[in-house]
């Protein structure tokens, strides 16, 4: 394709380079937003996962961030020696991919200038980012990463607010050694990646201990779409209790085939997943009678200056986003509050002095107790059991804490 | 016909997203229903996918039309996430837990419809094959591309007609797995594997050989996780098909052909 006429070519390609010219100065000004006063907010960097696998739980990850920004940005800010700053957070889509998250975390601390970054969603995405944060020093707190993995490396720059992976489904077991009659089989299915496995071994080293017989173990890939081969084996061992080591998406394929098989045991419980509100409108009637090990329930009674109380927290939660918050929102907000008293009691914004801070705090929140050992790992904060009922979250363990008795044994499919 | 569609996945996804579309809509068709308009919808994509792109390299190198398919497989499975999003559907029907149980075997009513259609499907196109006009244009094509130009067959025409084919049993595979399995845009790459690994194993461009093929590599599969456990059900089930071809390179059923 050419011009006919030479002279119309070039006027072709000077029109073409005014507009080009012109094009680049419009965005180039436009390009970044420039606060009114940027010395005032303090922007915290976070590579979630809005899509892939872990779609759903970065989504509630990012509620649960996000809640606390608006939260504290409408009280003025948090305050800093002395000062009161706004808050922002910038997200990047990690595709629910661990090496992506960490190249993401990486751009977020070398080109975006953050110096505060809150974790991804889940134990593979935190492991991969939390050597990055560790190279750059800057601290970062961690709401949904349980492997304690990450946290076995000698890192100083990593704070897990969350109980270790190893207690999810322990609490499971404890609640089952008060029923009457008392189970005594058990059947754990674990996903191939490290938080599922520290929780199988977690709670099968604590069924070992209490009297529990473990009839059946088996692994599966994290991304497996067919877990037929493996309920059959579980049917044909007729286990009283069923514990699933996995993320949502494992727990809804595993109840889909205990389903189709018609597997029916007297307890089943997944490390992840039934908390979840998309777990319910997913199954169904079916989601009724399954426990899951909770890092947070709604009936929580801590307290805490920020946000009150759990229940104001699940109200204000409920009101601006139309679902009860799960605990992978409360942990995220509860990871941002976080940084807010480790930047309170440094009283400085240099990531040093905050991660000193973080090393040393030992607050109450409406979350539980954030206190780290030595490694970051908070240790001091026990776990719950929730269990669906009539659609809604139970909280059936710890007894103290408990809103509802167990519904034991689970009744027949389609009778739930 | 010398055509490797590595879309075909892709197309399997398609299909797939067409059956959740219509279930989740104001129309609520239930996913088996549904698969004559998926394969409708999917015949015409790949009738003009064919005649557009795939025949313009159709006299090169084989290599040519595989990457051209791949191309289009990946472009089909990154617009599918940029317009549906990465979250994983599913379909769940009144039906969808029940079973059929049996002499302490329990078989869900879903999967045992999904084998009826799927032996309905192959029947039926091996007849088609077999006797009707356009079936043998379609094998005298791919047994000598000049001969059947001599003998007034319309090539790029039939070329098109047997990929739209393909595209369209790919999209009926796509709605009948999507009752069973979650739907995502990258759901196409282990469907697309085990049909390569079916249709070798059942010998290339033999009808009945694929169906034979599929409950061979299914039992494979099956028995290889129990036996060796989950995450060894794909090795097993490459291990058996790299001994099939070792002694019968022409798969469990194809014969040597001229």
């Amino acid at each position: 394709m050419g011009f006919a006429n030479d002279r119309h070519h070039r006027l072709f390609a000077f029109l073409t380079g005014i507009a080009a010219a012109a094009l680049l100065a419009v965005t180039g000004a436009a390009g970044t937003p420039q606060p009114a006063a940027a010395d005032d907010v303090i922007t915290f960097g976070a590579a979630l996962s809005a899509t892939g696998r872990d779609a759903r739980e970065g989504a509630l990850t990012k509620e649960g961030y996000d809640f606390w920004a608006d939260y504290v940005n409408a009280q003025g800010g948090i305050k800093v020696a002395g000062k009161m700053y706004k808050v922002a957070i910038k997200y990047y889509d990690d595709a629910s991919d661990s090496a992506t998250s960490a190249k993401l975390v990486e751009r977020l601390i070398t080109q975006d200038n953050i110096k505060f970054i809150l974790a991804p969603y889940g134990s593979s995405a935190t492991f991969a980012a939390s050597a990055i944060t560790e190279k750059y020093q800057v601290p970062m707190v961690d709401p949904n990463g349980a492997a304690e993995a990450i946290f076995n490396r000698g890192f100083h720059y990593t704070f897990a607010i969350l109980s270790p992976a190893k207690k999810y489904l322990q609490g499971i077991l404890e609640l089952a050694q008060t029923m009457h009659p008392r189970p005594t089989t058990v059947a754990v299915l674990a996903a191939n990646d490290q938080f599922s496995i520290e929780v199988a071994a977690g709670v099968r080293d604590y069924a070992k201990q209490n009297g529990f017989t473990e009839v059946f173990y088996s692994e599966y890939p994290p991304d497996t779409k067919d877990v037929a081969t493996l309920l059959t084996q579980v049917k044909a061992k007729n286990p009283d209790i069923i514990l699933g080591s996995g993320h949502l998406q494992d727990s809804l394929l595993i109840m889909r085939a205990a389903k189709d098989q018609g597997v029916q045991s007297k307890i089943i419980g997944f490390s992840v997943g039934p908390s979840t509100p998309d777990f319910i409108t997913s199954l169904g009637p079916d989601a009724n009678g399954v426990m899951g090990g909770a890092q947070w329930t709604t009936a929580l009674t801590y307290t805490d200056p920020v946000f009150g109380s759990a229940q104001r927290y699940t109200r204000l939660f409920q009101a601006k986003y139309n679902h009860l918050p799960d605990y992978h929102n409360a942990e995220s907000s509860a990871a941002c509050e976080t940084f807010q008293y480790a930047m309170a009691k440094a009283g400085s914004l240099d990531p040093d002095k905050v991660r000193d801070a973080l090393a040393s705090l030992d607050i109450d929140t409406f979350y539980g107790k954030i206190k780290f050992d030595s490694r970051g790992v908070n240790i001091y904060k026990p776990m719950a059991v929730e269990q669906i009922q009539k659609g809604v979250h139970e909280t059936v363990w710890p007894e103290d804490a408990a809103n509802a008795k167990p519904i034991y044994p689970l009744p027949p499919w389609g009778k739930r | 016909m010398n055509v490797i569609n590595i879309a075909h996945g892709a197309f399997i996804m398609l299909g797939a997203y067409l059956t959740y579309w219509l279930f989740v809509g104001p129309m609520h068709l239930d996913p088996f229903l549904s698969i004559p308009l998926a394969m409708l919808a999917m015949f015409v994509l790949a009738y003009l996918l064919q005649r557009v792109l795939v025949n313009q390299v159709i006299r090169a190198p084989m290599l040519a039309t595989f990457l051209l398919t791949f191309g289009i497989s990946i472009m089909i499975a990154n617009l599918a996430q940029i317009f549906w999003s990465s979250d994983i559907r599913e379909i769940t029907t009144a039906y969808s837990g029940t079973s059929l149980s049996f002499g302490g075997l329990t078989v869900p009513w879903v999967r045992l419809w999904t084998l009826l259609i799927a032996i309905v499907l192959t029947i039926a196109l091996q007849a088609f094959m077999t006797r009707s006009k356009i079936g043998r244009a379609i094998r005298a094509t791919s047994m000598d591309v000049d001969a059947a130009r001599l003998s007034g067959v319309g090539v790029a025409n039939i070329y098109a007609l047997t990929f739209g084919i393909g595209g369209a049993l790919a999209a009926a595979a796509g709605s009948l797995v999507s009752v069973s399995y979650a739907i995502t845009p990258s759901m196409g790459d282990s469907f697309l594997v085990r049909a390569f690994v079916v249709s070798v194993l059942g010998g290339l461009g033999n009808v009945t050989g694929a169906l034979v093929g599929g409950l061979v590599y299914g039992v494979i599969e099956s028995f290889g996780a129990l036996w060796f456990g989950e995450g060894f059900k794909d090795v097993v089930a490459m291990v058996a098909l790299l001994l099939v071809l070792l002694f019968r390179p022409y798969g469990l059923i194809g014969r040597a052909t001229a």
